[in-house]
């Protein structure tokens, strides 16, 4: 009987560990209107962050690669960074994720991505490492620049574009509307956000390939 | 770096021409690649592309004759700019023309794109040499010696980085002599432009989350190819999912998947259809018949459930609602207990009963008794992380999967019936071990009984793993979401509760004393064990029939007969020395030819059926279940329908015992229809990326999980894993009417 233990045991391990092939299609699970998708990632300090820390918080969250032109059209005019000081004078909790994967050229280290971060004078409450891509894919992240608005019920009520106008130029941003100003308006009020989706644009996020 | 200011004199737009900025911005992006001259010449030259301003006028500039300007751009290897729908990133390259007074320009005509994957995004754009064409219309007032031309011409042009360019060109056509140095090109662009497919007649729906497209009336040519759908809107369709076309009496129609985040609801979708073969597209203008549902279902007041329902399980605490993960201790605490139930469970039952055999054997020896219990314990632990670290790894790796998913993959599923097999026909004395193996290695494995208890205690994982005991799922949902170490904490903690029965009985052998002594009684009952066995076989061959199809069941069967065959031929005490070698040649043989039959039909890509409907309900239950997306639960709340999801699978045992039960009693039926709730049943007995992502979201990582989604709540209610009637009725009951 111990034998036959032995052998059914080994056999069963091996069995239970045979590979599977990796399915490559990336699914986007996050809905406006529906729970924004719980995560947890490490910011660039090593801290743990998790979604389910800023219960009860409006929460933006916004995918950011330096290697962007199209960042870099927010950030050299100053627009992103003050963006995200009127959110967060209002009681906002602004995440900036970076989903870069770790062998592309854009890719920064924690400590490098800090640094940008505050040479840029930016005030985001966190910047996160997303690495393997996880939050990214779970929000359907797309492009850099992408936004998220997150109430404070949990529910995502924003998903899109920083501004209306998808251009890499800096002097189109006076004239363009700020979509996550006007959402984070109508949020803090208790008001449904008019427009809730919008195309976002800009370079695409860089994704681990083959994953 | 051109630091050109945009000419003030008339221009004309197209139609996605944006304005870029002037120099000081464009300057301060300070990027690589100086977009050219300043309005000097019709060439613009950047590391990653050459851009020309050319023209074709094979009859002059005159009032009445064909006149056409183009950008030809010409990309470096890799490099490629973007179509007027780019997909999910990018921007498409504008012109901006600069003609005399009466001009008039028409819309680029772009040529057929190609499709640019990048990780799990899609693009859709230009590499190599490409020319984009404008049709000029000359006024009838137009009297000159020569056309000056000016374009602004901006392009992103993208490899791994992207970099926006842009470009001023300049160029003068005489009036009264041929232009066409470029003709060529502007016949080939002209060639690889879709075509209006005249006669073609499409429409749309859109129904379960996704765009039911039908196009009748294309050309003869293009009648039964695979053809690929490029949409001209944008940030409408999700343009990464893979489409499956269907020809029907010259119809062709396809579930294209809807973007989850759609930013429009257009009712005329452009779109271009190209086939493998055919020279270029074919533009085809899809009417949308049916509306659009709303954009985004407006956020409101959570209606006060507490998202949970008591648990069936002794302990009778509630279990998390789906936002609340529970803390570690708790999570510690619970995955224990869960461990505990695992042993009550029905596909662990018949490995239960082997380990009380092993009792009988050692209940004098109290010293190797606790030996072997602790050795049982470790194995089943260090088994349960094993495999828990091996998911958190695959998942690490980007897989959608979840636990159970070992019994996903149909070669996983033969397996443990073979395993299942040898072990009953042992137990029921068709052959005996002892003659399998050579002498040496049997006598070895008798002198180590630690080793032995500790794989035994991993052949009872292994078993296990299917089966969600009601405090497992939370916390296998929590442990998903932690950092490594808390989650291999928590599986181990499950680990220890599964093996804390075995232990505490070898810790106390006043608990194996009062088992039976050994007597002729041990060897009925080593047979009698033998069915529970075949029984668990008869389950995993079903589970088989489900994931791949009959033939691949009946495959199985083929493979377990030969099995059969070998074991007796090997380990029969009865057979003479030269019987065995002639049983066990045939034996070997006919085991080949029955694997050569069997794995093609397991094959993943031998099976026909789409996942989630997969493991078909047979009767009436088929009409009623309606098979499961997120955009149909999304669609059906925004409609005020409420939503019962099952997230079910074939070799979920539990699953199926609430699915014979109580889900088909008469009260729930009813209560189901009283309160108009529409059924959804999310299959995942084979890999499913969109069912395991759901899963996750709602904190869990196995099967089964039930959510009843009601009209204005934020999420769903989870009922628990083994569910009663009273509980379904009672959720049911707080609907409103």
């Amino acid at each position: 009987m111990k034998k036959l233990a032995t052998l059914a045991a080994g056999l069963s391990l091996a069995t239970a560990l045979i590979g599977v092939s990796c399915s490559v299609h990336a699914n986007t699970t996050a809905a406006v209107g529906q729970p924004a998708p719980a995560f947890s990632a490490r910011d660039t300090a090593g801290r743990t962050v998790s979604l389910a820390d800023f219960k009860g918080k409006t929460v933006v969250l916004e995918w950011v690669n330096p290697g962007c032109p199209y960042v870099q059209k927010h950030y050299r005019s100053a627009n992103m960074q003050g963006t995200q000081r009127e959110a967060t004078g209002q009681g906002v909790v602004w995440l900036a994720v970076n989903s870069t994967a770790v062998d592309h050229g854009d890719y920064l280290a924690p400590g490098a991505l800090a640094d940008w971060m505050k040479a840029q004078r930016a005030a985001a409450s966190a910047t996160l490492m997303d690495p393997d891509g996880k939050v990214g894919r779970a929000y359907g992240a797309r492009t850099t620049p992408h936004m998220y608005v997150i109430d404070a019920k949990g529910t995502l009520v924003y998903a899109g574009a920083i501004d209306s106008k998808p251009t890499a130029s800096v002097s189109d941003i006076a004239g363009a509307t700020n979509h996550v100003k006007a959402a984070l308006a109508e949020t803090l009020a208790g008001k449904p956000v008019t427009v809730p989706l919008t195309r976002a644009y800009g370079c695409s996020v860089k994704y681990p390939s083959g994953a | 770096m051109s630091c050109s200011l945009l000419l003030p004199a008339a221009r004309r737009r197209l139609a996605f021409a944006a304005t870029w900025a002037p120099a000081l911005a464009a300057c301060a992006l300070a990027l690589a690649a100086p977009a050219g001259a300043a309005g000097a010449g019709a060439v613009v030259t950047t590391p990653q592309v050459r851009a020309e301003l050319v023209a074709h006028a094979p009859e002059g500039v005159v009032p009445g004759k064909p006149l056409q300007l183009g950008l030809l751009i010409e990309h470096q290897p890799h490099w490629h700019t973007y179509w007027k729908n780019p997909g999910d990133s990018g921007l498409p390259t504008t012109l901006a023309f600069t003609l005399p007074a009466g001009f008039s320009t028409g819309e680029i005509r772009w040529p057929t794109p190609a499709r640019l994957p990048i990780g799990p995004l899609m693009n859709f754009g230009y590499e190599g040499r490409l020319l984009l064409p404008v049709a000029v219309q000359v006024p009838a007032s137009f009297s000159g010696e020569s056309l000056e031309v000016k374009l602004r011409a901006d392009w992103l042009v993208c490899k791994d980085v992207c970099i926006p360019e842009g470009g001023d060109f300049s160029l003068q056509l005489p009036a009264r002599a041929a232009t066409a140095g470029h003709a060529e090109a502007f016949a080939a662009a002209e060639a690889a432009a879709p075509r209006p497919a005249a006669g073609a007649k499409a429409q749309a729906e859109i129904k379960e989350g996704a765009l039911q497209v039908r196009i009748s009336g294309l050309p003869a040519a293009w009648q039964g190819r695979d053809l690929q759908l490029f949409p001209e809107t944008a940030g409408v369709l999700n343009n990464a999912a893979p489409v499956q076309g269907r020809w029907e009496s010259g119809q062709w129609s396809a579930a294209i998947p809807i973007d989850a985040q759609r930013s429009a609801g257009p009712e005329t979708m452009p779109v271009v259809l190209t086939a493998a073969g055919q020279p270029s597209g074919l533009e085809v203008t899809v009417q949308v018949t049916a509306p659009w549902p709303p954009l985004a279902q407006a956020p409101q007041a959570a209606t006060g459930t507490a998202g949970s329902a008591a648990l069936a399980g002794p302990a009778g605490t509630a279990a998390p609602a789906p936002a609340e993960p529970i803390g570690l201790a708790l999570a510690l605490v619970a995955a224990l207990a869960g461990g505990l139930l695992l042993n009550l469970m029905p596909c662990v039952f018949p490995v239960l009963s082997l380990k009380i055999i092993g009792f009988t054997r050692h209940a004098e020896d109290r010293r190797s008794l606790l030996a072997g219990g602790l050795a049982y314990t470790a194995g089943v632990v260090v088994s349960f992380v094993a495999l828990a670290g091996l998911l958190l790894a695959l998942r690490a790796g980007g897989e959608q999967i979840g636990w159970g998913f070992q019994l996903q993959s149909p070669a996983v599923v033969a397996a443990l019936a073979v395993l299942f097999t040898l072990i009953g026909l042992n137990l029921a004395g068709v052959f005996e071990f002892g003659s399998v193996l050579p002498s040496r290695i049997a006598a070895a494995q008798a002198r180590h009984p630690l080793v032995d208890s500790a794989l035994t205690g991993v052949l009872a994982v292994a078993v296990a793993s299917p089966c969600t005991a009601p405090f497992m799922a939370a916390s296998l949902g929590v442990a998903m979401m932690l950092p490594t170490h808390e989650a291999l904490a928590i599986f181990a903690a499950l680990g220890l509760g599964m093996a804390l029965p075995y232990l505490a009985a070898s810790a106390w052998p006043r608990l194996a004393r009062m088992l039976p002594r050994p007597g002729p009684w041990m060897a009925n009952f080593k047979a009698l064990m033998a069915f529970p066995m075949f029984a668990t076989v008869v389950w995993l061959t079903w589970v088989l029939g489900q994931q791949t199809s009959i033939d691949g069941a009946a495959a199985l069967l083929g493979l377990l007969v030969a099995v059969a065959f070998g074991a007796w031929a090997l380990g029969s005490p009865t057979l003479g020395r030269g019987a065995r070698r002639g049983f066990s040649a045939a034996a070997l043989a006919l085991l080949a030819a029955a694997l050569v039959w069997a794995v093609p039909s397991w094959r993943q890509d031998a099976v026909a059926a789409m996942p989630g409907t997969s493991g078909a309900v047979a009767g009436q239950e088929a009409d009623r279940w309606q098979p499961w997306s997120a955009e149909r639960v999304a669609q059906l709340t925004a409609e005020g329908r409420p939503v019962f999801v099952d997230f079910t699978a074939a070799w979920c045992v539990t699953c199926q015992f609430n699915k014979r039960t109580t889900l088909n009693q008469p009260e729930v039926v009813a209560a189901f229809e009283r309160k108009r709730v529409v059924l959804l049943r999310a299959d995942w007995t084979r890999r499913d990326a969109a069912i395991a992502a759901e899963l996750a979201r709602m904190q869990r990582s196995g099967v089964p999980v039930y959510a009843l989604y009601s009209p204005g709540a934020a999420g769903p209610r989870l009922l628990s894993e083994i569910l009663s009637v009273g509980e379904v009725t009672a959720a049911l009951a707080e609907l409103p009417d």
